[in-house]
């Protein structure tokens, strides 16, 4: 008796069990036509936030039979997640990617929709170049919702009271302002390398100067640093952080999280500028001591270092974009498109204090200094993606360590291109 | 742990199986086959119902992922799909002959003895010292052990806040004129892994405390008392008779120390970041399996390196078993035997 007893508890907690995993597995169209589509992105905090939450009401609103369900994820915790995510068979629907070989990865593993043929001629006239991004061998894998080319943003108040009247054109510029900000008693840059991609950028953007264009696309595809210029960019960037130019502790400091955090000094004003992607006035804003835009945000490109085969204007930055899950309902490519509408994409560059993907939104810009990026941006001859995203996370995260290490005094130029090399090895 | 647990077993088999031969089995009456005996399937079938279940979890959670975890080591693979791309030992020649990992391994190495170093005769102290009869004596005792009890997330926070270059510790020793004596605690290569030697000791300290103390505990006071008549001195008593009585459970807290600190990830995770931990020299080989196998994205190499990690335990458990523990051991089997 007591055997049976136990048997058929046993098999209705396993019924139970299936029954759970069932309901957690993903989500597809079901035989009444409601459909569910899980959303993963990384605004967890304020206007950011609410914007996916509207969007996602509004177009649940003109698609009744479909539910949008939303999770924020960290930053941070994104790519691991993610990678999690997918690997187990049970992913979002719509996932935040930002192109390049990180999002190549995933579609080589054959875990992104081909979009190619879902978005509609509106979606493409309007987010135009940016879509590139996310182009792969000829077949499009995702929509663009914001560029984000980096630079300086600083506080003009703090500058002014240094005694520098002009921002710096040249690398040489930058130390000069960097050495006046220092006696005026103001630490001159911060930077999160906690998170190691802050600190990255400054090699990125050393590479950018001492790189072709064409050198940086050839090591997406071979993923190795063999041409001089990489040797170069570091040795650059590594006489830079000789004339100690970076807030105290930046090795402990983190990029976005807190007022002790890069964009928190900014924001508190206890340093002057900060090398940042341009969703950097939106973090900024959220950590000033009333939560409101910092007044005297402004922005200059990253000064022009001599001697290097880069053009002249070029921007290294990103776009943020989503994708759809392979397994996602059809309904993915709607929502992806609709992100893109004028309307939604003005929204968005409100909520964010960034620049939209959309050209026809992007009058909506209304800050001086993401007004000046956007103009810089149109001016550019070429804006090359991140270099960690576009080499995929294998190389991206050994390129980064590495790079933490050289602003901490570790490693040389040549370790930086050693190590890129050597991250073959571990994939 | 499980090989601790093991031996255990086995020697309780061992004095089981003696005990039938003794006087005790002789002493019943001719053995008559009982109904019970006879048949042995309701009982197999209740310690299969009463086993099975666990033994299915253990296999499930346990042994399966460190098989499959060997079995990944050899791939080259980026966690998507099936590992295809086989690579023999590849990822086992860059794991042993990376300067990073060997540098992480020689922090374990350090923590290891630091741990015992610091830890042991603080505890030791403390718990002789709680030991006797005190003022606010639960008070102490529990705040002792408060920090053993906190989350390493909130503990690895609160110090990292606590210990920034602009943080609370240099602001203190600034305003106490010893503004010379401020460094930063936690990027400073040469200062970073004592910081968190210091770290760990204040998080750890309050469980060996409570080890130490059940063992005091457990001398019997006849013992110290029969020693304090024949004149012994507090000193004496506690040289000669308790800290020799205390030896096991010193072992085993020693044991356990050790285990945590080649497995440590998470304060130094939380303190130092995704990225830093290597710059600083606190990198763990924990920390180097997750930021070079699931943060690069390659799981292939993650998880040799998680066998790496694994074998470098099992192997230190094992000696430590044979050289150290078994004198436990053996003095249980003879005090039961005598």
């Amino acid at each position: 008796m007591r055997l049976t007893k136990f048997v058929a508890g046993s098999a209705a907690i396993l019924v139970g069990a299936l029954a759970l995993s069932g309901c957690s597995a993903g989500s597809s169209d079901s035989a009444d036509g409601k459909v569910t589509l899980t959303m993963w992105h990384n605004s967890t905090t304020g206007d950011g936030k609410k914007y996916w939450d509207d969007t996602a009401a509004a177009f649940e609103k003109a698609n009744p039979n479909v539910t949008v369900e939303i999770q924020s994820v960290q930053n941070e915790e994104m790519d691991g997640k993610l990678q999690t995510a997918l690997n187990s068979g049970d992913a979002p629907d719509i996932f935040m990617a930002r192109g390049g070989g990180k999002l190549a990865d995933v579609v080589k593993a054959g875990q992104a929709m081909d979009l190619t043929s879902g978005l509609t001629d509106a979606t493409k006239t309007a987010v135009g170049n940016s879509l590139s991004a996310f182009e792969i061998d000829g077949k499009n894998y995702g929509v663009p919702t914001a560029v984000l080319p980096s630079g300086f943003f600083y506080s003009s108040d703090l500058l002014t009271q240094a005694g520098i009247t002009d921002t710096p054109k040249t690398i040489d510029d930058l130390e000069a302002a960097d050495e006046k900000l220092k006696a005026a008693g103001i630490a001159p840059i911060a930077v999160g390398a906690k998170d190691a991609w802050p600190a990255a950028h400054w090699y990125y953007n050393f590479a950018l100067r001492a790189c072709s264009q064409d050198v940086l696309n050839e090591a997406a595809t071979s993923r190795n640093f063999d041409d001089d210029c990489w040797l170069k960019a570091g040795e650059n960037l590594e006489s830079f952080i000789k004339t100690e130019p970076f807030n105290d502790g930046f090795l402990t400091t983190a990029a976005q999280q807190g007022a002790g955090s890069s964009a928190g000094l900014i924001a508190n004003k206890q340093a002057a500028m900060e090398l940042m992607g341009a969703w950097d006035p939106g973090v900024i804003a959220s950590l000033t001591p009333d939560e409101k835009p910092l007044a005297d945000l402004k922005w200059f490109p990253f000064p022009e270092v001599p001697g290097g085969d880069g053009e002249a204007g070029a921007m290294m930055g990103g776009v943020d974009g989503f994708t759809c899950w392979v397994n996602a309902p059809k309904e993915c490519v709607d929502f992806l498109n609709f992100t893109a509408e004028k309307a939604n994409q003005e929204a968005y560059a409100t909520a964010f204090q960034t620049l939209p993907a959309s050209t026809e939104a992007q009058s909506s810009v209304t800050d001086p200094a993401l007004k000046d990026v956007l103009a810089a941006y149109n001016d550019a001859p070429y804006v090359s993606v991140w270099l960690d995203t576009l080499y995929g996370q294998n190389v991206g995260n050994a390129l980064n360590v590495a790079v933490v290490d050289m602003f901490a005094g570790k490693g040389d130029a040549q370790s930086i291109v050693d190590a890129v090399n050597a991250a073959a090895a571990k994939s | 742990m499980a090989v601790l647990r093991e031996e255990t077993h086995t020697e309780e088999a061992a004095r089981g199986s003696r005990r039938p031969a003794g006087g005790g089995a002789s002493a019943l009456p001719p053995a008559v086959p009982s109904p019970r005996a006879r048949s042995h399937w309701p009982k197999r079938a209740e310690l299969l119902l009463l086993i099975g279940p666990a033994l299915l979890v253990f296999l499930a959670f346990v042994i399966l992922p460190v098989v499959l975890a060997a079995y990944y080591g050899f791939f080259s693979w980026s966690g998507y799909g099936a590992a295809t791309d086989f690579v023999g030992l590849r990822n086992y020649i860059t794991i042993l002959t990376d300067p990073a990992f060997l540098e992480a391994l020689s922090h374990n190495a350090f923590i290891v003895v630091m741990s015992l170093v610091l830890q042991g005769p603080l505890a030791l102290g403390i718990a002789l010292l709680l030991n006797r009869k005190l003022r606010f004596q639960s008070l102490i005792r529990v705040l002792i052990f408060v920090p053993y009890v906190i989350s390493e997330v909130v503990v690895g926070l609160g110090w990292s806040l606590m210990l920034q270059s602009n943080g609370a510790l240099n602001g203190l020793l600034e305003k106490v004129g010893l503004g010379g004596l401020a460094t930063d605690w936690l990027s400073d290569p040469s200062a970073a892994i004592w910081t968190l030697l210091v770290i760990i000791t204040w998080k750890y300290v309050g469980f060996a405390v409570i080890l130490f103390l059940a063992g005091l505990q457990g001398i019997p006071d006849e013992i110290t008392e029969a020693a304090r008549i024949d004149g012994a001195s507090y000193w004496q008593v506690q040289r000669y008779i308790v800290l020799p009585l205390m030896g096991p459970t010193v072992r085993i807290w020693a044991f356990l120390s050790i285990i945590g600190s080649l497995q440590l990830f998470d304060l130094v995770w939380i303190v130092w970041g995704q990225y830093v931990a290597g710059t600083a020299g606190t990198s763990t080989m924990a920390t180097y399996m997750v930021a070079n196998g699931r943060n690069s994205g390659s799981y292939g190499y993650g998880n040799a390196v998680a066998v790496v990690i694994f074998l470098i335990s099992l192997v230190v458990a094992l000696l430590y078993q044979r050289f150290i523990l078994r004198r436990d051991s053996a003095v249980t089997t003879t005090g039961g035997a005598h």
